[in-house]
């Protein structure tokens, strides 16, 4: 009876702590939400200003802070700054592996707002991703090398939730193959040969890969998948561009509820996607594509990861309702009816979702390999809307490739 | 009952205080260039330090620095990071470099100093500034004999997922380095120093 006592007495500094934390989160989440859109409207440094860290942005939502600010600095062209932000967001990641005994005891009791944001399993990886991206974009390849190894180590983790996020497998291959570990780099354009649904996009490289390590059985294989132009071509080195291109915008989570009378609320995020915007990038003529585009669509590998951790949000979200359910309980028996219906009015609004999520990350990242006649100045590129059509043209100057050289460029639509 | 609430209330108060005092004591302490200090299982400088020693006592003892005389001159081409760590191994050529140098038995080239130095050529040269008597004469710089290269590579592996308070890993670190004669391309010296270190870390904090 005494400890009934003691925790209805609670219930209210719960509740009270719960709307405080809400209250917090709301106004990160305006800040962010602020930032998002000078992002999307092209103003990516209005969006980097939004969000600058003396505005005493909470700490729980620190990882949000640092990924943003590094899409945002990308998007710019200022790698260096991105790779700042996002160097920071993965230092954040690893101490965040500790589970925090308080964090955990609070949220079961408010809301999963009072948790730190740790991110979900494709934007840990999305970190790296990006990190590679911007190495590459800054001819640094032994550290894109080192954040492939990142990667690798998220994706072997948790490998059937992230298994079609085939663009960062094959920039990781990419790091490889630039730092000449040619036998690495043959493993993942392997793997990813066998993950995507026809191993043509990577034929050229297997075969090129596989005549280097004197795999002929293999070189026979893959040249399969190649024209007699096609064979000769990728075993010689050509001029080429790589272009990263991120298009559309990113999913972003939503809550899903089940009430189940009298007041007891399960909520849950789904990702639902942003349809609309850029959907693919076609070079014009004269530039001429090695292979098909790698492409990832990131709404699926996000809705593959949260799936991955369902069971795990389920079971926290149960003993979450059943302590709630307990502490109204209480309140009834000590506070009368009237406390009881204030305790489960408030339980029921606590009841959030955790909505958190990295929103500028586009809906596909597209990575599309370009041989160019050397000395070439320029390639016109075609931004291409979801039913075909052309959204936009774009041309790429100061290339004059020599044989041989590789160039890089990220282009955001 | 209520006592007991109340005792472990106080309890409970008294030991976040104390934390919060801890974490807010800023504490500063001199380490000995010397000393082993390590916080996990990645990579530190007293790593760099033992297998340093390790590879310049090798290189030193060992042919075909042991018996040279004529102190031949190397070129450093750097240490490539193959691990999963962003580590700058140009702190490594540099202890190497100093190392070796110290020993007074080789010279080095001076290569990350290369465009600078063609600068000043230039200036003292071309600049109309220097008086030709103190000028520098050009194609008189020294070729290197030997070419000192190497690799360090990293392996880690963790403990599988299962239920437990602490998660073990184990990384492996080595430090391969090459001294090759640049005239016949042949290696003359190769050796390897390694640090194997296994940690664990707690899954579970405050």
């Amino acid at each position: 009876m005494l400890i009934d006592k003691y925790i209805a007495g609670r219930a209210g500094l719960l509740v009270g702590l719960g709307l405080v934390l809400l209250l917090l989160s709301g106004c990160a989440t305006t800040r962010l939400n602020a930032a998002r859109d000078a992002f999307y409207a092209g103003q990516p440094g209005k969006s980097i200003d939004l969000l600058s860290e003396d505005g005493g942005f909470p700490s729980r939502e620190r990882l949000l802070l640092f990924t943003e600010r590094g899409m945002a600095y990308h998007r710019l062209g200022e790698y260096a700054k991105s790779v700042v932000e996002l160097r920071r967001a993965a230092d954040l990641m690893a101490a965040q592996e500790v589970i925090s005994l308080s964090q955990q005891a609070s949220s079961l009791v408010t809301t999963e707002w009072a948790t730190e944001y740790k991110g979900e399993y494709c934007e840990r990886l999305w970190v790296h991703t990006y990190l590679m991206m911007n190495y590459l974009l800054l001819y640094q390849y032994e550290d894109a090398l080192v954040e492939a190894k990142q990667a690798l180590k998220i994706q072997a983790g948790h490998e059937e939730a992230l298994r079609q996020d085939y663009f960062t497998r094959a920039l990781i291959a990419l790091c490889y193959e630039n730092l000449r570990e040619y036998n690495d780099a043959y493993i993942e354009y392997k793997r990813l040969a066998e993950l995507l649904p026809s191993p043509q996009p990577v034929a050229a490289d297997l075969y090129r890969l596989a005549l280097r390590l004197g795999f002929a059985d293999e070189a026979a294989q893959y040249g399969q998948y190649l024209t007699a132009g096609e064979q000769a071509s990728a075993a010689r080195p050509a001029a080429e561009l790589v272009l990263f291109v991120g298009l559309g915008r990113g999913p972003v989570k939503v809550p899903g509820n089940v009430v189940v009378p009298p007041s007891i609320r399960f909520s849950f995020p789904m990702y639902r996607d942003r349809p609309g915007g850029a959907f693919d990038l076609q070079p014009v003529v004269p530039a001429e594509p090695m292979a098909s585009a790698i492409a990832t669509d990131l709404g699926v590998v996000a809705r593959a990861a949260l799936d991955d951790r369902k069971a795990a949000m389920l079971v926290k979200e149960t003993a979450r309702v059943a302590s709630k359910e307990a502490l109204a309980r209480a309140a009834g028996r000590n506070g009368g009816d009237a406390a009881e219906i204030l305790v489960r009015a408030a339980f029921f609004v606590l009841e959030e979702p955790d909505t958190r999520g990295w929103e500028t990350l586009p809906a596909r990242l597209l990575l599309l390999r370009l041989a160019l006649d050397p000395e070439q100045p320029e390639v016109a590129v075609r931004i291409i809307g979801r039913h075909g059509e052309s959204i936009e043209r774009a041309v790429l100057s100061d290339l004059a490739l020599r044989s041989g050289q590789r160039v890089y460029r990220s282009l955001r639509y | 009952m209520h006592t007991f609430m109340r005792r472990l209330g106080c309890l409970v108060l008294a030991v976040v205080v104390l934390g919060f005092t801890n974490a807010c004591t800023v504490t500063t302490r001199e380490v000995a260039s010397d000393e082993k200090v390590i916080y996990d299982e990645g990579y530190h400088f007293s790593d760099k330090k033992s297998i340093v020693r390790a590879l310049v006592d090798s290189l030193l003892t060992k042919s075909p620095l042991a018996g040279a005389t004529d102190r031949p001159v190397v070129i450093v081409y750097g240490v490539a990071n193959r691990t999963s760590e962003h580590i700058s191994t140009s702190a490594i050529t540099d202890d190497i470099r100093q190392a070796l140098l110290a020993s007074g038995k080789v010279r080095f080239v001076n290569e990350t100093q290369r465009e600078n130095i063609a600068k000043e050529m230039d200036y003292q040269h071309y600049g109309g500034m220097v008086n030709p008597e103190t000028m520098i004469a050009k194609g008189r710089q020294v070729g290197a004999r030997y070419m000192l290269t190497g690799t360090l590579r990293s392996m880690e592996k963790e403990q599988g997922r299962q239920v437990r308070l602490k998660k073990k890993s184990l990384n492996y670190y080595s430090l391969n380095l090459e001294l090759t004669e640049l005239e016949s391309s042949l290696i003359e010296w190769a050796d390897s120093a390694e640090v194997i270190r296994e940690a664990s870390k707690p899954f579970i904090g405050w």
